[in-house]
């Protein structure tokens, strides 16, 4: 499975969400799919999965607003 | 305090213009509600030094006369020196007698501090509870449109300070094991008030209340809230009407639950009060963000990302404002 697939499976689990109703590029917060809980959460995930951790400074829509954007913040810290 | 008719935005907007008839109304609010509805004789506030309860106080003297009102001071370890020292001042301008209930001990008994300090320690390795000063904070820009994170900041004695975006688990077990404060206080002030037959006075504004800025069953817990419909810069006005005293007006609202200095504004809020009632009242009353921005001196797209954060974190905390289900 790819990164891009994993991040969108937690989501979804995660927000209880039916799966066609998030897309690579939906805006998840936005969209309601986490609030901070559901944000602190994923960063954990990646944590645990990726072992990568996020400072401060990188938490910004620019690299957690979206699949797209979660993924390719991912993939830059491996 | 709405005004039903919609008036242009300005940053007059949320001005008391009748600042005694607004007074007078909660107060005999206050004293119908205690008398009539709870049934009760008098009122326990809980006091601080803060800004908030001693407008409640001042508001509970008008409302029963300062023989049928307690004060009550709540320090711990962790506490401010000052606001002991304010909370006394406060009493004594309005002639209202006062006890000191330190829960150190109680807090000990739950384990509050070593809970906290073990959590602390899992993300900061060598925090220092005794040395070290602590607090939690959010630092990101309440401007930009993400949901707000907490992050651990530690001073050491020698002023170096280590900041760290805090894990769920050590975020969670951090506030449950501080919010033993809040709740310890509030079995606190019950105590008193059943002792006297009397009603615990709560002491939330608008945004504390709205925002989830609170303890459930902690600072939350209390029979009847007359300040919770007012903004902060509304209750300040109060405040200088009310005669409080001009040291507790002119302190920077506090937590005083962790051990560094931290303000509501850098805990919570995200931005200063004077701003936040502004845009919380655009966005509660419906004005758009094109209405508000040039008003506030901020972009359309700032005052969008603040209105998402209003709705998140009323969202996120509308568990704290449910009662039971069942």
């Amino acid at each position: 499975m790819n990164l891009k697939q994993e991040i969108k499976e937690y989501i979804i689990e995660a927000s209880l969400s039916d799966f066609d109703k998030i897309k690579d590029e939906t805006l998840i917060f936005d969209n309601g799919l986490l609030d901070s809980m559901g944000l602190l959460f994923l960063i954990e995930f990646l944590n645990e999965k990726y072992k990568i951790e996020v400072n401060d400074q990188e938490l910004n829509p620019k690299n957690f607003e979206s699949v797209n954007n979660i993924a390719e913040f991912v993939e830059g810290k491996l | 305090m709405n005004n039903n008719e919609r008036k242009k935005f300005s940053r007059d907007i949320l001005k008391i213009e009748d600042i005694e008839f607004v007074s007078n109304k909660i107060v005999e609010k206050l004293k119908n509600d205690v008398k009539s509805q709870l049934n009760r004789r008098g009122a326990i506030v809980g006091i601080s030094g803060g800004i908030d309860s001693s407008v409640v106080l001042a508001l509970s003297v008008k409302a029963f006369g300062s023989k049928r009102v307690l004060g009550i001071m709540l320090p711990e370890q962790d506490s401010s020196d000052d606001s002991e020292m304010l909370a006394k001042k406060l009493a004594d301008k309005f002639n209202v007698n006062t006890l000191v209930e330190n829960i150190t001990s109680a807090l000990d008994g739950f384990g509050c501090y070593e809970r906290r300090d073990e959590a602390i320690s899992n993300v900061i390795t060598d925090f220092d509870p005794v040395a070290d000063k602590a607090k939690i904070e959010i630092k990101q820009n309440i401007n930009e449109n993400i949901p707000a994170i907490f992050s651990i900041t530690i001073i050491k004695p020698d002023g170096k300070v280590v900041s760290k975006l805090l894990p769920a688990k050590e975020y969670l077990k951090i506030v449950a094991s501080t919010n033993f404060k809040q709740r310890s206080r509030a079995c606190m002030l019950y105590y008193h008030a059943e002792c006297l037959h009397y009603a615990v006075i709560g002491t939330p504004n608008k945004h504390e209340v709205e925002q989830g800025f609170f303890v459930k069953h902690g600072d939350g817990a209390a029979d009847v809230m007359p300040i919770a419909g007012l903004y902060k810069t509304q209750v300040y006005q109060l405040a200088k009407y009310l005669g409080v005293p001009q040291e507790i007006i002119d302190r920077t609202p506090t937590t005083d639950t962790y051990t560094a200095e931290q303000t509501q504004e850098d805990f919570f809020y995200q931005m200063p009060f004077e701003e936040m009632d502004l845009i919380w009242y655009g966005w509660e009353n419906g004005y758009s963000e094109e209405e508000v921005a040039p008003v506030m001196g901020k972009t359309v797209t700032e005052i969008k990302n603040i209105y998402k954060n209003f709705e998140r974190k009323r969202k996120t905390t509308d568990y704290l404002r449910m009662r039971p289900i069942f």
